[in-house]
């Protein structure tokens, strides 16, 4: 709590998946993983998994935050140096989302021609895609954007 | 461009003014973050569930010859759409993920002390907010009128009707007569449920955002030494904007993932309602009421002023109502003379962070509960676990942290604290 630390969002990691791990414990093995089978989910392993997603989020963006911003802000300007390596990750990243894109496209084709909707594999894919532009984002802010901290006054005119 | 819009709309003003707002960093504001953008989904994808849904119980057939309610099989239809059924999991599951990422960020205000003034009004409507989220998801739950659905829809009607002098008028307006059965439930569920419900919260998010704008952020702590008397951050454009778009991808990742690997409310495996009961519990934030429904004797029954106080009404309506008005008190007792401007440490605060493990364990404790007769477990065991085990919670928790933190709390109440 004392600054932009990296402990509690590695703790709540750790317990989203433990109570990931939890969900299972009364043997239901994973649904529909090898496809949709119409399998339910009892209601308490879906309150875990929930908590389970959002800690998991949380310690994730906690992680990617102390990564992005650091732990303590100083007010500063900094103004980053381009340079080759994260450019090239851009560009693998880049084409990586262009062959999924067209991949998934693809997939929704399939589905609508057969009108069989493998949900595991659509919603992996989306997944992956919807992760790789925040790795773009990501790269963007971490070796491109010029960083600034600001200071405001208690009493600022924002928004009244 | 840009010259021709600033040239006209003076654009740049409305950047100097707002986007550069600075935003403190700390990574326990995502959690309210998770919340908001949980909303953003839900109306996305609910906009897609409305396009194809049909909130009518009257018969259809269909293909295989069966004879189903018709919003049971738009539902089927909807599942059937190319990357339909993975929409149809993102709203259900982004629902449930709402309700969780609420309580926990409830639950970081309460254990850092955001609450108390001048953020007073900010925790009424964030309380508000997550009753709000609750019951918007609860008149959700029945819209696919599948068996199970339906019956654990039945549960919550019971506890609405049993409230005394209004519960017959609440039942009435939410459900539009007898549940189920009544041709007017899915309908006035669906209206309540994609219309007054939606536009009620987007208001009072707003509300809780103005709010949040203008008082500030509660700051980490270090920022006191950084910047006092000052917010310390980055501006809202772009470099918090970059931000929130990364937590925005990761949600939909994560979301969609779990979405499409674990379909969380097939209704084909459930079927259409039948005369045959399933055994069913209510969803997972209703089941610490549920729990305390099946351990509170039948008997407990009498008549006040006419009306009958039951069972359901003290399990579904008082106790959550006293935990209820105990958190809306809870900025007027733990009062404090200074604006809180920085987060305050749950170690340097024993009392509340004890209390608010025991009433966390208390939760715990009820749901289980909920698993009376699965676990086999009789009344007075679980009348033990849910009023001792929460209490030991507490007592143990300020033990270990006065062990733990004891010289530290003597160092900080002999520091002068800030004037306002």
């Amino acid at each position: 709590m004392y600054r932009n630390d990296t402990v509690i969002p590695w703790f709540a990691i750790l317990f989203a998946v433990a109570l990931f791990w939890m969900s299972y414990l009364n043997g239901q093995h994973i649904a529909g993983l090898a496809g949709h089978t119409p399998e339910e989910l009892s209601v308490g392993q879906i309150g875990l998994m929930a908590f389970g997603a959002v800690l998991f989020m949380y310690g994730f963006m906690g992680l990617m935050s102390n990564w992005l911003e650091g732990e303590e802000l100083r007010p500063i300007r900094h103004f980053p140096e381009p340079s080759t390596a994260p450019m090239v990750a851009g560009i693998i990243l880049v084409l990586l989302l262009t062959a999924m894109g067209g991949f998934y496209v693809r997939l929704l084709i399939y589905s609508a021609q057969t009108g069989h909707n493998p949900t595991h594999l659509q919603g992996g894919l989306f997944a992956v895609m919807a992760l790789v532009i925040a790795l773009l984002l990501a790269t963007y802010k971490k070796f491109y954007e010029r960083e600034e901290a600001v200071t405001e006054d208690e009493h600022s005119e924002v928004p009244w | 461009m840009f010259q021709w819009f600033d040239e006209r709309l003076e654009i740049s003003r409305l950047y100097n003014k707002f986007l550069r707002k600075a935003f403190p960093v700390h990574h326990s504001f995502f959690l309210g973050e998770i919340a908001l953008f949980a909303f953003v989904v839900l109306v996305l994808t609910g906009i897609f569930l409305t396009l194809n849904y049909e909130p009518s119980i009257r018969e259809v057939n269909l293909p295989d010859g069966s004879t189903v309610p018709a919003a049971y099989a738009s539902v089927l239809y909807i599942d059937s759409l190319p990357f339909g059924a993975v929409i149809r999991s993102v709203h259900h599951w982004s629902a449930h993920i709402m309700v969780a990422a609420v309580f926990l960020h409830l639950l970081r205000v309460l254990i850092s002390g955001a609450y108390k003034k001048p953020r007073e009004l900010n925790w009424l409507i964030g309380l508000g907010l997550l009753g709000l989220t609750i019951v918007t998801a609860f008149t959700g739950y029945a819209l696919p009128y599948d068996n199970y659905a339906v019956t654990a829809t039945r549960i919550g009607y019971g506890i609405g009707a049993s409230i005394p002098f209004v519960g017959g008028a609440i039942a009435e307006i939410m459900f539009g007569g007898e549940f189920p059965g009544s041709t007017h439930s899915v309908p006035r569920l669906y209206s309540i449920h994609v219309l007054w419900l939606p536009l009620t919260l987007i208001a009072l998010i707003g509300l809780h955002l103005l709010i949040m704008v203008k008082q500030k952020h509660t700051q980490p702590k270090y920022a006191e030494k950084v910047a006092p008397g000052k917010i310390l951050g980055v501006p809202l454009y772009p470099q918090q904007s970059v931000m929130m778009g990364i937590l925005f991808l990761v949600y939909l990742a994560v979301t969609v993932f779990i979405a499409g690997a674990f379909i969380a409310h097939p209704i084909e495996a459930f079927g259409p309602p039948t005369p045959q009961t399933p055994a069913v519990k209510p969803d997972w934030y209703f089941l610490w009421i549920y729990g305390i429904l099946q351990v509170i004797p039948s008997e407990w029954q009498f008549r006040f002023f006419g009306a009958v106080i039951g069972p359901e009404f003290i399990g579904g309506v008082i106790v959550p109502g006293i935990l209820g008005a105990v958190a809306a008190l809870l900025p007027f007792v733990d009062v404090s003379k200074d604006k809180v401007r920085y987060l305050e440490l749950p170690s340097e605060h024993p009392v509340r962070t004890s209390v608010t493990l025991g009433v966390l364990m208390f939760f715990i404790m009820s749901t289980l509960a909920g698993y009376k007769i699965d676990l086999n477990l009789s009344n007075a065991v679980l009348w033990t676990l849910i009023l001792v085990v929460p209490v030991l919670t507490g007592v143990v928790s300020y033990i270990l942290l006065k062990a733990l933190y004891g010289r530290s709390w003597e160092r900080s109440s002999a520091e002068p604290q800030a004037a306002d």
